[in-house]
């Protein structure tokens, strides 16, 4: 039933923020487009962003991002999608991404209608849902528990395709969606014309990191998929940069547990049959891709806890006997700090001294299986207390025990560390750890997404 | 001694969500995959010795359109819980390139 022959999306970005070239997206405007749309988040910056309310790519990059793809966005007069907001897609991460848009409209003297949608379910839903049995853990994430749920600082929801299709069928010009589906960006508006899902769930997987499809790797830049009856293609936005069917079928597999299945919230896409065909030396044909429904509707839940308070010391070694005794060196001041932490009233099991020894194991710890004796170590003390007083407290110990500890055949008698700069301890904020990662049925897809619209006014 | 990652051309690993590590093998050719699939090399048991992961959790997913395999397995803590050492799992690949494959230059 589609009702026009092909769509062409551009992929802007792998996520807002990161960057792409004028030029890329120039030429993409000169062909012709239908949808503009690209990622702003990720978890993979890991949970503090997502607690905290706040954007792992800096305010400044993120107007850029925006400006030009609004600016592009209105002179087309094709619809803008911009997913998972401020990185995180909580409500905060929406509201500041929205500000910037309409200081945006503002500057460039632009009005349009803007729809937003935020993505953090009430409480109270999750944990009926829960009780219903209707929450399951994304494996190997543990059974969740109602404590988890009300004392999280945050979860969000990954919506699908329909509350982005919604707000377009309701005429908006710009849709800023809080924590998406990536894929759904480039689907939902196929998907709403007819066209087969399983070429528009992955057409969207295969373009919704932007430039990672794209040779050669010179950072992020914007990818042109265009959707058909029975095919999509594939091609980079830049004059100067190509598409392989290898980069593309690659890029299946990438921060996916399978090459073959791609999970959604109304089913997944199984590229087993897909086939990948070069037309040219930039361009790739993909076909055979198919869709299966699930027989329920699930989304993402993804939530994080504080866990505490973080503050850091990084110093040097040198000392190739101290690099000899490192183990019992690293021993003995975790051991010298316990004491010191109880005679100032912090009860040991509050809070956690990670060594970390850069050079030696830092990276892989107990995986690590090289021998050789470093000639230098990073060494990083790591405190996570109860209270920003207490992780200092615990810090400041922990640094005079590491520079002052004796340790066998010592000769360095007036300190062990090489102390790059001062203040030598720094605060980091709070800490937080990924607690919710589970899937939540939902009664329909627009459940718990509300949308709100907004006239901008910018002429 | 050949190590896995001599015969790779992207050898690479990264979250897939939160509390799952996964780790792509694309090969420089065909004839390397297929011997390295053909060969005992990457058995769930193998690469969960070298992760100190239990057998049962690790999937090994040959993937022959890009002469790929795909390595899935559980992470040691979840991304950025207290301790955990690589927040976006970008180098957890290295045991794995590490792995001798001298068994191989016979084959």
């Amino acid at each position: 039933m589609a009702t026009q022959e092909q769509i062409r999306l551009l992929a802007a970005t792998g996520c807002i923020g990161y960057g792409f070239t004028e030029t890329a997206l120039d030429t993409a405007v000169a062909r012709g487009l239908d949808v503009i749309a690209a990622d702003a988040g990720s978890s993979d910056p890991g949970p503090y962003y997502l607690g905290e309310g706040k954007p792992f790519v800096s305010l400044r990059a993120t107007e850029r991002d925006l400006r030009l793809l609004i600016r592009a966005a209105r002179k087309l007069n094709v619809p803008l999608i911009i997913g998972s907001a401020g990185g995180g897609g909580g409500v905060p991460h929406v509201a500041l991404t929205r500000a910037i848009i309409e200081k945006i409209a503002a500057e460039e003297k632009l009005s349009f209608r803007l729809a937003v949608i935020n993505a953090e379910p009430p409480r109270d839903l999750i944990v009926e849902r829960l009780r219903a049995g209707r929450i399951a853990p994304l494996w190997p994430a543990p059974v969740l528990d109602e404590a988890t749920v009300t004392d999280a600082t945050r979860i969000v929801a990954m919506m699908g395709a329909a509350p982005l299709q919604k707000a377009i069928a309701d005429g908006a010009d710009v849709v800023l969606a809080g924590r998406c589906s990536d894929s759904a960006l480039y689907a939902a508006v196929p998907l709403a014309r007819g066209f087969d899902p399983g070429l528009a769930w992955h057409l969207g997987k295969t373009i919704e990191c932007g430039g990672a499809i794209v040779r050669p790797k010179t950072g992020q830049d914007c990818v042109i998929g265009t959707l058909r009856q029975d095919h999509f293609e594939i091609e980079p936005a830049h004059p100067d940069k190509r598409c392989t069917p290898e980069s593309v079928a690659a890029h299946t597999m990438y921060e996916n547990p399978s090459p073959y299945e791609v999970l959604e919230p109304s089913g997944l896409v199984d590229t087993r049959a897909s086939q990948y065909e070069a037309l040219d030396a930039r361009r790739v044909r993909v076909h055979g891709s198919v869709f299966r429904h699930a027989d329920r509707y699930t989304v993402k839940l993804e939530g994080v806890s504080l866990c505490g308070y973080r503050a850091v010391f990084t110093a040097g070694i040198r000392d190739p006997i101290l690099i000899r005794h490192i183990d019992a060196f690293t021993a003995q001041i975790i051991d010298r700090v316990q004491g010191e932490a109880v005679s100032l009233g912090i009860d040991p099991a509050s809070y956690t001294l990670t060594v970390r020894r850069y050079g030696l194991d830092a990276v892989l710890g107990p995986r690590e299986t090289a021998t050789d004796t470093p000639h230098e170590i990073g060494l990083m003390l790591d405190v996570v207390a109860a209270t920003p007083d207490d992780a200092a407290t615990v810090l400041a110990k922990a640094r005079y025990a590491a520079m002052h500890t004796e340790f066998e055949g010592r000769l360095c008698t007036a300190g062990n560390l090489a102390v790059p700069f001062a203040p030598s301890d720094a605060a980091v904020g709070r800490a937080y750890r990924f607690s919710v990662w589970h899937t939540m049925e939902l009664d329909d897809p627009m459940e718990i997404f509300p949308i709100e619209y907004v006239d901008v006014a910018g002429a | 001694m050949a190590i896995l990652g001599s015969y790779a051309q992207t050898l690479r690993s990264k979250n897939a969500g939160a509390f799952v590590l996964t780790i792509d093998v694309i090969f420089r050719s065909e004839a390397d995959y297929q011997r390295i699939v053909q060969s005992p090399l990457l058995t769930a048991e193998r690469i969960a010795a070298l992760y100190s992961v239990a057998p049962g959790d690790v999937q090994v997913i040959p993937y022959p359109q890009v002469h790929a395999v795909k390595v899935t397995l559980p992470r040691a803590m979840p991304s950025g819980d207290i301790g955990d050492t690589d927040v976006y799992g970008a180098q957890q690949h290295v045991p794995l390139m590490l792995l001798e494959v001298d068994e191989l230059s016979a084959g």
